[in-house]
Formats: structure tokens, sequence, C-alpha cells
């Protein structure tokens, strides 16, 4: 009551989670301005978040669904999908302020990235290189590697398209994956699924158990989808959940599964 | 020795146990504090970040609800303060420039009113 302890010189890692999501939505927006991944991946290490992309991610999917500003998700979840590519969209030159430094809870991003498929799923076409090593990006002064850099306004395209009869699965599930030039999963990708008189957008990374580049949507029986990679994306048209036999020769509702690349 | 000097002896042991268990073994952790408690070099970076995007979109309400996060400080004094601390902490003449473009529009902005943009309808009364 008389002298109340009062707070003074704390660092980020220290805020409350959405002070924290604000912190991120502006590193974001101020990344957008300068595509400075490096800075950026060390701002948001002071957040002190275990893996930033998937905290990224999972915010632009919290802010998607409760009708945020659609600019500032697509910054947050640009930002996440170059920090999983480990390239700039744009390469820009660094800018030479010294970052806060002391006190700080980690200034290297290691980010390991498990790209695996969970079990349950059941996926009729596996590949194994869907299966890929770990990656692991080690500091944030490391160069860009051979890796080429994935060219901008190249469509995604759709590689594979398989009906899904699983009655273990979720009846109507469309399974998405998105996978970049060399076939690794990507997340923070938008995907547009439209439909007469309705439209919803989704954003790969949000089930990383599955797979960072994997997004799913619940299809109703008799509605026609169309499905559209927004980064950007030719259109695939007239999809719509199969009828599938179960052992006792009724039908039940089934699944597709579609997987897109960049080329 | 005198009876009294255990006491005290024990009274000083516990309080040095008691200081090396909160200082050492299990120190206070903070947890959600808020923006306006942090240090000012971090203070300072948001406020460049802020300054980087809104030298991107010129949208200076953006930037002052960005700004509006450090609490009950005016936007001007806020940018004003980061571009200090920017100059002492030998910030690059961008990051500079951008400071000193955010300052100058947070000390120019003045808050639009809903009310001022309903326009009577005819002529003045």
């Amino acid at each position: 009551m008389i002298s109340p302890v009062s707070y003074i010189d704390t660092s980020p890692n220290t805020l409350r989670a959405d002070f924290k999501d604000q912190f991120r939505i502006t590193i974001a927006a101020s990344y957008a301005s300068d595509h400075n991944l490096e800075r950026a991946r060390a701002r948001l290490a002071l957040l002190g978040d275990p893996d930033a992309v998937q905290a990224l991610t999972a915010q632009a999917q919290r802010m998607l669904g409760s009708g945020e500003s659609f600019n500032i998700i697509q910054e947050v979840a640009s930002l996440a999908t170059d920090l999983q590519t480990g390239v700039a969209s744009i390469v820009s030159t660094p800018t030479n302020s010294p970052l806060p430094t002391q006190g700080i809870v980690s200034q290297t991003a290691s980010i390991p990235v498990t790209l695996t498929l969970s079990p349950d799923t059941n996926i009729e076409t596996p590949t194994a290189e869907l299966a890929s090593p770990t990656v692991i990006f080690d500091t944030p002064t490391q160069r860009p590697t051979k890796t080429p850099i994935p060219t901008a306004g190249v469509p995604f395209q759709l590689i594979s398209q398989d009906q899904v009869c699983n009655p273990n699965l979720t009846d109507g599930l469309m399974q998405i994956s998105i996978l970049d030039n060399h076939r690794h999963q990507m997340p923070g990708i938008e995907i547009i699924i439209t439909w007469s008189g309705g439209e919803n957008h989704l954003f790969t990374g949000y089930k990383p158990d599955i797979g960072d580049g994997y997004a799913d949507y619940v299809m109703l029986p008799g509605v026609i989808y169309t499905v559209r990679v927004a980064q950007p994306g030719a259109p695939i048209p007239n999809l719509s959940a199969p009828a599938c036999p179960d052992s006792n020769g009724q039908t039940y509702t089934g699944g597709i599964k579609l997987t897109f690349q960049q080329p | 020795m005198p009876r009294w000097l255990a006491p005290i002896v024990l009274i000083i042991v516990g309080i040095a146990l008691g200081l090396f268990y909160g200082w050492i073994i299990d120190p206070v952790k903070f947890v959600d504090t808020t923006p306006a408690s942090l240090r000012v070099d971090y203070r300072s970076d948001y406020v460049l970040m802020v300054a980087e995007s809104y030298h991107a979109d010129q949208n200076i309400e953006l930037a002052v609800r960005r700004l509006a996060i450090f609490g009950s400080a005016s936007p001007a004094s806020l940018a004003a303060d980061a571009l200090q601390e920017g100059r002492q902490s030998n910030y690059s003449e961008d990051d500079i420039s951008l400071l000193q473009a955010l300052t100058r529009a947070m000390q120019a902005y003045q808050p639009v009113s809903p009310l001022a943009e309903i326009t009577p309808e005819g002529g003045t009364p």
C-alpha cells in the first residue's frame, strides 16, 4: 500500500502474452518494410519463444479466427515462412543499429524443423520426401547456402490429388500439404477455399505434429469446392467429398488429399 | 559467549540463508509485465520498429495505436525519447532518420474526433 513494488528494466521475454502478440505483429510489420530477416529473427528471440516460427503461425491462425486485419495477418504469416526457409523474400542491406544485447535470452535462433507425418493420418500415398531429415538453422549471421531463392510470383502447382477412404478420419476431411521446390514443408502459406456462396482462408503450420506445411478443412457432402494457394496458385476446381464404402457395404463420406509444390 | 549473542547470530544466519535461497536457488521470475516497464533500449527498439513500418505505410493512426501499448505516455514523447536513446546508442543514420520522421509525425499528429466528421446538411444555422 505505502510503497508497492514497481517493476523496471524488464525484458521482452517477461511480457504478458497479449503484449508479446503485439510485439510479434510490430516485428512482422517492420520486417515487411525492410525484409531484414536476421534483425527480425534477433528481435523475435528476445521474446523467448521456444519456437518463433510456431509462435508466429499460431498467432496468425488466432488472428484469422478473430477477424483481424488481413494485411497484418499476411505480414505475420510471411515472416513465419521466411524464417522457416531462412531466406528473406526480398534481400536488403542490414542496418548498423545495435540491438539490445544485455540480458538477451538468446541471440541465436535454433529452429529445429522436423518434417514428419502423424501416424494416424493414414495418407494413402505417403511419400518418403515428406519425412525429410531435420534441418537446423544455427546462428543469425549464417549466410544463405546454395539453396536457391524461391522465385517470387511462381505459382504453386498441384502435384498430387488423392481420394482418402479412412473411416478413422473425420468425414469429408480435405488434407493439404504445401512444399517448396526442395520438397520442404512450408508453414504460413495461405490457402483459399471457395464454394458457391462462401469462402474460407487457411494457413499451413498449425498442426506441426502432422507437418509444418499441413492444413486441413472439413468438406460438406454434396458441395463443390475450389482450392487455390494464394501466393499465387492456379485454382483447383470441382473438388468434393467422395463417397467411400465401408466394411458393411454402406457408404460414408471420405476425404481428399492435395499436395502442392512450388517449382 | 554471551547469551544474547546466539540469537543474533541465528537471526543473521537465517537472513543469509533466506537471501541465498531467494537470490540464488529460486530467484523471483517476473511474468506478465507491461511494455511500460521495459528497459529503455528495448522500448527504443520497439519504437524503431514502429518507425520502420510507418515509413513504409505512412499510416499514422496505426503507428499511434502501436505506441499506445506503453500506456499513458504521449506518442510524441515516446518517439522523442527513442530518438534520444538512439543517438546515445549510436543507431545507424538510417534508423535515426526513421525515428526523426516518426517524431515529427507524432508531434504534428492531431487525433480526429469521430464527431468532427459529421457535417451538418444545409447552410449554417
